[in-house]
């Protein structure tokens, strides 16, 4: 009997040092869990970032949490006042607003477009608390107010409240064919020449690795039969005329002041062409994107519908 | 000498009956207090009776009233279990019915392999071990089974909405899952009740042996099924996600995560099973009075070791397998598990295992007190101690504490300058890659410590030969088959020149795999061993190591085909050493016998930790799987609705663990004591 309340004690003993483990880890963390948060408040909107909203996976707010997959949020309210101003918005605060409706709108520089829409599954934070968590972000670098940001409300999609989003090709298909389509060489149309899968094919356009997890089919859609509506930042066409009257379109690789590197479409094959300064005319952007704009004409619609489904199936 | 009575005598006949009657009067009151519940319900039930029956016999003075509506019938979503949260109580009894799950799948799975190694040994003892593995399994079926009812009352009480949507999807399976429950049933009452029967003829053996085997096909098959639901609710497909309407019942069954959890369970299982019994055998022999009791427990808790410290050893792989496929099913969830809500309860995890490998070491070297010649080994114990805790103290260190502004200040960096390397993926690999083989090499310790002057490799015949040609053969042709995958991987140029090096440390290994064969044919099996684990360490631990940080700065995607190199290299140097040892020390000349009862008490301590340790471990990562779904009971599909949808803190979770883990250990010690009271009745007769 002896040595068995022993054994009850010794149990007692390492369970006990388990749950203080956790309680210690608990204090060490900060993690209390989510749930309590309601209203719009600066309070609110804190939890909903550590909670809910789970902002902390890939956001750090300095020496809080340890997360390196988005921009460290110190500061965040100044600097979107800074960056309003360059984009020619109304306030910091619509920065931020943007960049939660539209994730993929304002790419901090160093780092990807994965960011989720928060409204959106499996997140689906609803709008109040998408409000309340605005009305936390103003504080990080700035002042609450509660008053401006409830004057976004309407900017702001009203989660779903209860199902997810679907997306089913109108035939049946194959994204094992979207993915011979992706990568055939031998067609007008590959893919791979211009965008990055998995690390195969050519940087020319963005990277579409894990595009399925952060972009939805009408996205996807809509950037394949219509390039030109969304541009990624960074892929934006450069119009080129040079003193002898010669123009070109392309990508800007890189620009300093010694040198200007445009990649060229020269009949399907992309080229680097180097211009140096005291030979330029005229540099602008341009509205269009340099992707093929006839798709939908090279491609049969199970081809199509093949690649989308492709797409959409690498998260 | 003066005898001291027992603080409490509980094979007194007179005390068991007073137990029984106690609990007899507790059952009996709480019935009592329960029906005065549900009468004072009916009470007030027949007052409504009454009185609608008063209304209708009025009917002069009611005719001006209008009859009241009747009141609609309510679909509700959840319910509360009289007060407390349902999900409180669905986690409790989900939990303890895993618990007794695995153990009562994982027993079965080892204790034919017993009887056959008894079978084929002639060596008694083991057939007894594996028929007192059984007698616990058979006493502690009947808790399984009626928490498993439980708990499907629990759920359908509580997750009325839920369940409704999982049975529709599911319920052709729940039909077979109630055929394969009585399939298990028979196998394992005819199995534990045609023991004595069957026993008399090898052909009876065999057809008894064949039952057991049975057993387990049908208890894996249950476990199979059982994990389809919980991996659906993870990672749901062959449903329409708008409608929850099944497009196909074979994809729902057989989802993303399905067989991941399959292999991990299954290996987490015999773990658990064997440190279980471990600690059964290390309560027995603390309470034993003879010495043959003592002999007879302490052997048991040796096998109980062995089989969970075997099992333990490749749980890592599992778990690092499972891992990336929740990060490939869902981006969102791989990053909550790793790097978000759940990434602090890893810290914990490795605490734990931690534990489990400190103990498992710990009881080694005791056990080795017993054996005659282990003398020879004891120095190394040392140096083996302090790789353990170093790689514990790696692998518990997360990748940044949450420092203050002042402490930032101090260090100038966000990251300990120090503690940074050890926190990330790379190091972390590599100590449990470490840690694993030097628990193998203790074990190795302990298997040659009573060994003395070994035989010539020849002296084993042709079979040895071609059983380490062929063990090594495929274990060489895996490596091969890897490195010409790694070779083939269509990456940009300046990626794929940081596959080459893994490549080249396969090739290393397959060298000197080789070059260990040829050792161990020349009679030099253990400078063969010291030289594949001396390759081994250098490659997969060292290097890979330093490589590991190369790759994470600038080739990230090659991260995961390195662990997987990693995990390869090192579990063939486990294959091809364990092969050579057992041929190395066959037949080998003995220093000295074992003798079993001659182990310090506070070995037995570390029998105890391992089963609390791994008991702990299971709530704990039972927690993580099922949390990770956050606020979802079908991930991306049926939202958690309910009020206690919200993830918990750590330490409420610790709380929680902790009381699911007190209640198994007392369930599983009266469940035990029962099936004791019938041996008692025999000695006392």
């Amino acid at each position: 009997m002896k040595s068995f309340l022993n054994a009850v004690v010794f149990t007692l003993g390492v369970v006990g040092f388990f749950a203080f483990v956790c309680m210690y880890v608990t204090s060490l963390s900060g993690g209390m869990g989510g749930g309590g948060a309601t209203g719009v408040s600066p309070e609110a909107g804190e939890k909903i970032f550590w909670g809910d909203g789970q902002c902390h996976t890939c956001h750090r707010i300095g020496t809080s949490g340890s997360a390196t997959r988005g921009p460290d949020q110190e500061g965040l309210a100044s600097r979107a006042e800074e960056r309003a101003k360059e984009m020619g918005l109304s306030s910091g605060l619509e920065y931020m607003v943007e960049s939660i409706v539209n994730p993929s709108s304002h790419i901090v520089e160093g780092f990807d477009d994965i960011m989720p829409k928060v409204f959106a599954p499996p997140i689906m934070l609803d709008r109040e608390k998408i409000l309340a968590l605005l009305s936390y972000l103003q504080t990080l670098g700035g002042e609450s107010d509660i008053e401006a940001v409830t004057k976004f409300k309407d900017r702001i999609p009203e989660a779903s409240k209860t199902k997810v989003v679907p997306w089913v090709p109108p035939i049946e298909v194959d994204p094992k064919e979207g993915e011979l389509i992706f990568f055939d060489e031998t067609r007008d149309v590959t893919c791979s020449k211009c965008h990055v899968m998995n690390g195969k094919g050519s940087k020319v356009g963005p990277d579409l690795t894990g595009i399925g997890a952060v972009q939805t089919p009408q996205y996807l859609i809509e950037s394949v039969l219509k390039p030109s509506d969304v541009i990624v930042k960074g892929f934006e066409t450069m119009y080129l005329m040079t003193n002898d009257g010669m123009a070109y379109n392309g990508l800007l690789v890189s620009q300093d002041e010694e040198e200007v590197v445009l990649m060229v479409d020269e009949d399907g094959v992309m080229e680097e062409y180097v211009f140096y300064p005291d030979e330029i005319a005229q540099m602008q952007k341009q509205d269009v994107s340099i992707m093929p704009g006839n798709l939908s004409e090279m491609l049969t619609t199970k081809e199509f519908y093949g690649i989308i489904s492709f797409l959409l199936s690498q998260k | 000498m003066i005898k001291l009575k027992p603080f409490m005598d509980f094979t007194s006949k007179k005390l068991q009956l007073r137990i029984v009657f106690t609990l007899f009067l507790a059952i009996f009151l709480l019935a009592l207090a329960t029906g005065t519940g549900m009468a004072q319900e009916n009470v007030e039930a027949a007052k409504t009776t009454e009185a609608a029956a008063e209304a209708t016999a009025e009917p002069a003075e009611a005719t001006a009233e209008p009859e009241p509506e009747p009141e609609p019938y309510e679909v509700v979503d959840y319910r509360n279990f009289f007060g407390i949260d349902g999900r409180l109580i669905v986690w409790i009894i989900s939990q303890l019915h895993l618990m007794f799950a695995a153990f009562v799948l994982a027993v079965p799975l080892f204790v034919v392999i017993i009887e056959v190694v008894g079978m084929k040994s002639g060596d008694i003892r083991y057939d007894n071990l594996a028929r007192e593995f059984t007698k616990l399994l058979s006493a502690a079926f009947a808790t399984t089974a009626s928490l498993g009812g439980l708990l499907a009352f629990a759920l359908y009480g509580l997750y009325p909405a839920f369940m409704r949507y999982m049975t529709d999807v599911f319920h052709p399976f729940m039909f077979i899952y109630a055929l394969c429950f009585f399939g298990e049933v028979f196998c394992l009452y005819g199995y534990y009740y045609s023991w004595d029967l069957l026993s008399k003829t090898p052909k009876g053996k065999w057809i008894h042996i064949s039952i057991g085997v049975m057993l387990n096909v049908f208890g894996t098959a249950l476990m199979m099924l059982a994990n389809s639901w919980a991996t659906f609710m993870m990672a749901p497909s062959g449903i329409d996600m708008v409608t929850g309407t099944v497009t196909s019942l074979s994809h729902a069954f057989a989802n993303f995560l399905w067989m991941p959890v399959n292999i991990h369970r299954i290996i987490a299982n015999v773990a658990f099973g064997g440190f279980v019994v471990g600690a059964y055998a290390a309560v027995k022999f603390m309470g034993s009075k003879t010495d043959e009791d003592r002999a007879h427990y302490d052997w048991m808790g040796y096998i109980g070791n062995f089989i969970g410290l075997g099992a333990l050893i490749p749980l890592p792989f599992a778990g690092y397998y499972l891992g990336r496929e929740v990060y490939s099913a869902s981006p969102v969830m791989g990053n909550i598990m790793m790097g978000g809500a759940f990434s602090w309860t890893f810290i914990v995890q490795a605490i734990l295992i931690g534990m489990l490998f400190i103990g498992g070491n710990y009881y080694l070297w005791n056990g080795m007190s017993r054996i005659k010649g282990a003398e020879r080994y004891t120095p190394y114990i040392k140096y083996i101690n302090i790789i353990i805790f170093f790689c514990f103290a790696v692998w518990l260190t997360p990748h940044n504490l949450p420092l203050s502004g002042e402490e930032r200040a101090l260090i100038g960096e966000q990251y300990h300058p120090f503690s940074k390397f050890f926190g990330v993926m790379a190091a972390k690999n590599a100590v449990v890659n470490l840690l694993i083989l030097s628990t193998f090499f203790s074990f190795l310790l302990y298997r040659r410590a009573n060994k003395g002057e070994t035989k010539p490799f020849s002296s084993h015949g042709r079979g040895a030969r071609i059983t380490l040609i062929i063990a090594a053969g495929l274990t060489v042709m895996y490596l091969a088959w890897y490195a010409l995958g790694l070779r083939g991987l269509e990456l940009e140029e300046n990626i794929l020149r940081y596959v080459s090096p893994l490549v080249t440390c396969l090739v290393i290994q397959i060298i000197a795999i080789v070059i260990a064969i040829l050792l161990a044919f020349k009679n030099k099996g253990k400078l063969a061993q010291g030289f594949l684990f001396a390759v081994t360490t250098i490659t997969a631990i060292m290097y890979f190591w330093y490589y590991g940080f190369v790759v994470m700065e600038k080739a990230n995607l090659v991260l995961r085909y390195l662990s997987v190199t990693q995990v390869s290299i090192v579990i063939s140097c486990l294959i091809v050493n364990t092969i050579i040892d057992v041929f190395l020390f066959k037949n080998a000349k003995e220093v000295g016998g074992i003798q079993w009862g001659k182990i310090p008490h506070r070995s037995q301590y570390a029998l105890l930790l391992l089963c609390v340790a791994i008991v702990t471990l299971m709530g704990l990562m039972g927690f993580i799987r099922s949390g990770l779904r956050m606020n979802w009971h079908i991930y991306g599909y049926m939202q958690d609705t309910s009020a206690g949808s919200f993830t918990p803190s750590i330490a409420y979770m610790g709380w929680t663990v902790s009381l699911i883990v007190i209640l198994f250990l007392a369930l599983v010690s009266l469940v035990f004591w029962l099936a004791g009271l019938a041996d008692k009745k025999k000695k006392h007769a």
